[in-house]
């Protein structure tokens, strides 16, 4: 009896049922799935309808476009649309605050040299981003001083200038011969000139050389250029705000790491004096803060120390923001299990390889998020220095209102700088939970 | 006699100590730029235009000074800072000058380490209301919601009027002019009241001026003028004498396109004026010609009026038959005699 | 020249010595201390000695003897009595007050808000979880200080006059000068009224003391949070019947320019208000939320294992430890709710900030003694709360070994 060998073959799938699938059952599943969730359809859509329709109608259909005065736009729709021209007369100044119209390039190029900076980190192949990193940090803030504030620079201030060049020449070299090579620049230089096999003392001397010629290049170069000065009274709008928050942001991680340690050190008087500093800084809110380092810092410094204003606002948001981000950096390290500690010491590291190599790392990676969070608390906390006169974006904002011109414009020019620090906080927060995504991804695989 | 040249030297040692605050004019000179504070941005008195410029009545009193000092009005560089922190930012040094529409007070006179030079305007308090409320007094504002700018004279004055006769009022504070002319706007208060300069300047901005009335009441007396940090008279002399000056130069003719021809005029007054005869400027430590740069860079008082705040001007005060008129023609401008 | 063998100490054994002394790692712990604190104190007594000759080279004074000085001027909301004549220090009062209402009234609604907009973050509805998307987008990525503005500006400026004001139900009227609610007036039998709801409230708070006690002790639930919500409502509610009614209420009257009597908010409070709890309201709802979620999968596993009723796991198993996540973010959020009342310096509502730092600092113009006592209040309000937190925080600490 010949038995025949049955071939299982799988029946085609049936459609899914008509009303799964398609657009129309997306709606039923997520609009009108039953009568509450049918009502609170109806009031959502009411919500956004009537809140798009009032902005759309005030910002873009009764808006005027084209007018001298506010007083032609008054005329012309009264206070029932936005009147642009106002703000679009202002608007360089909203950026730039009040720096010398021909001598905003600086600015431009100043930013533009930090993206150039910053662009190797998202290169594929690049391999020392940690050092592209942290040169962006400590050189870079040399390098756009000069850009910012020009003037005559002493010895000292040319060297400073001269590594920051340095530094961006050798993070692209770096960057493109690895990209190329996947050797880092020095490397590849023995490399080239023949000199891979020999010992390693030469090899360090040649980099050295390099690195030398490098600066002395740059220094040359610095020496050549020179800005004319523009004072920091000068200073405003959206630059300042970047500058305040970024050198607050800057200031903000290593101090913050310090102070934590500090907080947890077992040695009393330090952890005492830093939960202090710590506490006093983060009970008051940042507007007293600003005013007692604007009112009161110049009382505290002998006779005749003359400090600027701006710096004053960049030590106090300075100051608090480290206050803040030694709370969240204490939250990541206390997160490390003491089985970590334990396992370091028993390999015997001391206190500062324990804390760089072992528990540092693990503490800010998972505290990255928060982290970010506070970065982008603190770019929207720079506002209140307008509180105490710096012209930031919100004073400039301020100051449309008060032109003769535009007397009274008041609202445009608030719904223009809502709309940027959205544009730029939304930007970070996105970019945050990207990166928390990544970083779950890599802690939650099993 | 040794002894009394030695107690001489001890009393003099003892008042030059706060000897800090006694160069200001030279600290000005190896600085090259004289920093004069001004307000936040003020239609008429310091307004910023969007090219960065700063200018105004209080803008021109500083312009004046620097002019006197370097013979160039564009040494200047202004400090904006806001009004809560003026005194402390002029006590700090970080100001040489002051001049921002701040009212002179026997408080901030005595208490506050400041010294007032001169009056260069005086303005005095006022109310606004929509004109359809029917209201036409002052005193027929009983509990009604007012709005006032905060940390100025305008709101002790606006407690002390409502004390005065009896009244209860609700504040409505802030210390921007903006927010509180949306809010008067808005409806969210009955009257606006501030100096009566700056209530016609906000009106001109409203979409329909005419539907609001100024009230007819003047509650206070707000003289305006330069501050110095007490303990430099030789400073404050060189600000209140280059005030002066501008005022003596508007009664004696002198303007700034007149000035150069008139340095050669037979008159003594304006001759010791412009310095070709007397030794004021010098004594002043400054140069003898200090009033030709300062009128020549910003014109008499009564050109920076005009210029600024006069009845041409979208601020638009008329000067005949008020406080700010000369004394000849019935104002108080009345400047001492320049000899 | 003949080197003689080493009969004193040489250098190098000495200086073996000290480096040995600073390698000990106590040794040098001792130093480190000791060396900053000098360092600390020669910096204060730097600061103390500059400010001192600061403040005399410059006339001015640091005293405190300006508090009783009158202030002169008005305060557009108060909640203890305060006339224009009346003494800095009691500006100050006033200032505390209202920062404390602010505060108290903010947290309250933040928190109310957060759980409801975490819910509806998490709704299976695509347009309720898309606005309330968006509305925790927009409101986080922009300043606060802008916001406050946006809501007195965009909303309580937009109300209708005091004329045409919303009434909400009887004595709730909103218009553009603020809402006004009845005010409860004391009546004969008010004290014998006020002992007995304190009365309820108390035994209520006793016997959820006694449940939590037995439920540990014995295992057995009592369901005393029903029973006290009940005691603390219904027992007032007879108390009034049978007094008699010992409250009257003061109903708000359109008089003259506005409405008189009653309770009444400025607009400036509402709008700080409204924008303080939308604002808080979003961190609390990622708070909640992350809290939530923290608990282990495993732990709810075990209690369906043992067959625990859903809300059992709910209140029993995942609230407890998600409390342990939420609960210090949660305290922080609300010192910065304490915090940011300051920007109501931005629309004007008079809180300390805004009526001592701003408006006395201006008009007596003594800096320091003013921005010290503001620190000093913020300081002491953070630093309680800090140290109940820290309490706190060490009782539902996990155990390490």
């Amino acid at each position: 009896m010949a038995q025949q060998t049955q071939v299982f073959v799988p029946q085609p799938d049936r459609p899914p049922p008509p009303d799964t699938s398609g657009p129309l059952a997306w709606i039923r599943r997520n609009l009108f799935r039953d009568i509450p969730n049918t009502l609170m359809t109806f009031v959502g859509a009411y919500i956004i309808f009537t809140v798009v329709t009032a902005i759309v109608n005030w910002a873009l259909i009764d808006a005027v476009w084209q007018a001298e005065t506010r007083r032609e736009c008054l005329d012309a729709v009264g206070r029932a649309g936005a009147c642009w021209p106002g703000v679009a007369a202002w608007f360089e100044n909203l950026i730039y605050g009040l720096y010398p119209k021909d001598q905003v390039w600086r600015i431009n190029l100043g930013f533009l040299a930090l993206v150039v900076w910053m662009v190797p980190l998202w290169l594929p192949k690049v391999a020392s981003k940690i050092a592209i990193g942290l040169s962006a940090v400590m050189l870079y803030p040399f390098l756009a001083s000069y850009f910012f504030l020009g003037g005559e620079k002493g010895i000292i201030w040319t060297a400073l200038i001269a590594a920051g060049l340095a530094g961006l020449i050798w993070v692209w070299a770096t960057a493109l011969t690895e990209m190329r090579t996947g050797k880092p620049v020095g490397t590849w230089l023995v490399a080239r000139l023949g000199q891979a096999d020999t010992d390693e003392i030469l090899q360090r001397r040649i980099k050295q050389g390099a690195a030398l010629a490098l600066f002395a290049m740059a220094f040359l170069m610095v020496t050549q250029i020179s800005f004319e000065e523009v004072r920091t009274r000068f200073w405003g709008g959206l630059f300042l705000t970047l500058v305040i928050s970024g050198i607050g942001i800057t200031f903000s991680l290593p101090a913050g790491i310090l102070l934590a340690l500090g907080r947890r050190s077992k040695m009393p008087v330090i952890s005492t004096l830093c939960t202090l500093f710590i506490e006093l800084f983060r009970s008051v809110p940042l507007i007293t803060i600003l005013f007692m380092f604007n009112t009161m810092l110049p009382l505290f410094m002998p006779a005749g120390t003359e400090v600027n204003q701006l710096v004053r606002a960049i030590v106090a948001v300075c100051l608090f923001a480290a206050a803040y981000m030694a709370e969240v950096i204490r939250g990541g390290l206390q997160a490390i299990p003491s089985g970590q500690y334990e396992a370091a010491k028993s390999l015997g590291m001391n206190y500062w390889q324990t804390t760089s190599q072992v528990v540092l790392p693990q503490a800010l990676k998972i505290m990255i998020p928060t982290i970010v969070g506070n970065f982008i608390g603190l770019f929207k906390d720079t506002t209140l220095v307008s509180i105490i006169g710096l012209f930031d974006l919100m004073n400039m904002a301020r100051a449309v209102g008060e032109d003769t011109d535009w007397l009274g414009l008041f609202i445009e020019p608030f719904f223009v700088v809502t709309l940027i620090y959205f544009v730029f906080c939304f930007a970070m927060s996105s970019y945050s939970i990207n990166l928390e995504k990544k970083l779950a991804a890599g802690r939650d695989r099993t | 006699m040794k002894k009394t040249l030695f107690t001489c030297g001890i009393l003099a040692a003892f008042a030059a100590t706060p000897a800090v605050a006694q160069e200001t004019l030279q600290t000005v000179r190896d600085r090259g730029i004289l920093n004069c504070q001004v307000g936040l941005p003020t239609p008429g008195f310091y307004q910023l235009a969007d090219d960065g410029m700063w200018s105004g009545m209080d803008v021109d009193m500083c312009r004046a000074v620097s002019a006197a000092i370097f013979g160039d009005p564009d040494q200047v560089e202004y400090q904006s800072v806001t009004s809560a922190v003026r005194f402390t930012s002029l006590a700090n040094a970080e100001s040489d000058m002051l001049s921002r529409t701040t009212t002179w007070t026997a408080v901030r006179d005595t208490q506050l380490g400041l010294d007032f030079t001169a009056i260069n305007f005086y303005d005095g308090q006022g109310f606004m209301v929509p004109a359809d409320t029917g209201i036409t007094s002052a005193l027929e504002l009983d509990g009604a919601t007012i709005c006032v700018l905060t940390g100025t004279t305008t709101e002790l004055n606006l407690a002390d009027y409502f004390r005065a006769n009896g009244m209860s009022f609700t504040p409505v504070t802030n210390e921007n002019v903006n927010v509180l002319v949306e809010t008067y706007l808005g409806g969210g208060c009955d009257a606006y009241t501030n100096d009566k300069s700056g209530l016609a300047a906000r009106r001109s901005a409203f979409p329909d001026p005419s539907a609001h009335v100024f009230l007819p009441e003047t509650v206070s007396k707000e003289p305006l003028g330069p501050v110095v940090r007490q303990g430099d008279d030789a400073w404050a002399n060189l600000v209140r004498w280059t005030i002066y000056g501008l005022m003596n130069a508007e009664e004696l003719g002198v303007t700034s396109e007149n000035v150069q021809e008139m340095t050669g005029s037979a008159d003594p007054n304006i001759a010791r004026l412009l310095g070709s005869e007397g030794n004021i400027g010098e004594e002043l430590g400054v140069s003898p010609t200090f009033m030709v740069d300062a009128i020549a860079a910003v014109g008499n008082y009564g050109e920076i009026y005009e210029r600024h705040v006069g009845a041409d001007t979208a601020i638009g005060i008329p000067r005949e038959g008020t406080l700010n008129a000369l004394w000849t023609e019935g104002g108080l401008i009345y400047a001492p005699p320049f000899r | 020249m003949t080197v003689l063998p080493d009969a004193t100490p040489s250098p190098e054994g000495r200086r073996g010595r000290i480096s040995r002394a600073l390698n000990d790692a106590r040794i040098r712990s001792v130093l480190i201390q000791v060396l900053t604190l000098l360092a600390v104190f020669a910096a204060a007594i730097w600061i103390v000695n500059n400010t001192v000759a600061n403040l005399n080279a410059r006339n001015m004074s640091a005293g405190f003897d300006f508090l009783d000085v009158s202030a002169g001027f008005g305060i557009g909301f108060t909640l203890i009595p305060y006339q224009e004549g009346d003494s800095y220090l009691r500006v100050f009062a006033v200032g505390i007050m209202n920062t404390l209402l602010v505060a108290v009234v903010a947290i309250v609604l933040a928190t109310i808000f957060g759980v409801f907009v975490g819910l509806a973050r998490l709704s299976n509805n695509w347009i309720i979880g898309a606005v309330a998307r968006s509305y925790v987008e927009v409101i986080r990525n922009t300043p606060l200080l802008l916001q406050i503005i946006a809501w007195y500006f965009g909303v309580f400026n937009l109300l209708p006059r005091p004329r045409d004001s919303i009434e909400l139900a009887n004595g709730f009227v909103l218009n553009n000068r603020g809402f006004y609610l009845p005010a409860p007036v004391a009546e004969a039998g008010f004290s014998l009224f006020a002992a007995v709801v304190l009365g309820a409230i108390v035994f209520a708070i006793g016997l959820y003391v006694w449940a939590q006690r037995r439920l540990e002790r014995t295992g057995q639930a009592f369901p005393a949070i029903l029973t006290g919500v009940a005691i603390v409502v219904f027992v007032p509610l007879l108390a009034y019947v049978v007094l008699g009614r010992p409250v009257s209420w003061d109903m708000p009257v359109l008089q003259g320019f506005n409405f008189t009597g009653g309770l009444s908010v400025p607009p400036s409070f509402c709008a700080l208000i409204v924008a303080l709890s939308a604002y808080t309201s979003c961190f609390i709802a990622e708070i909640i939320r992350s809290g939530i979620q923290s608990v282990s999968k495993g732990q709810l596993e075990a209690a369906g294992a043992l067959n625990l009723p859903s809300n059992w796991t709910l209140r029993r198993v995942v609230m407890p430890q998600a409390m342990r996540v939420i609960i210090p973010p949660l305290i922080s959020q609300y010192l910065n709710v304490t915090k940011n009342s300051s920007l109501a310096i931005a629309i004007g509502f008079p809180d300390l900030v805004s009526v001592w730092m701003n408006t006395s600092l201006n008009q007596s113009g003594r800096a320091i003694p003013i921005v010290a006592m503001t620190m000093a209040f913020y300081c002491a309000v953070s630093l309680s709360v800090s140290a109940v937190m820290n309490v706190y925080n060490k009782r539902v600490q996990l155990q390490e070994r």
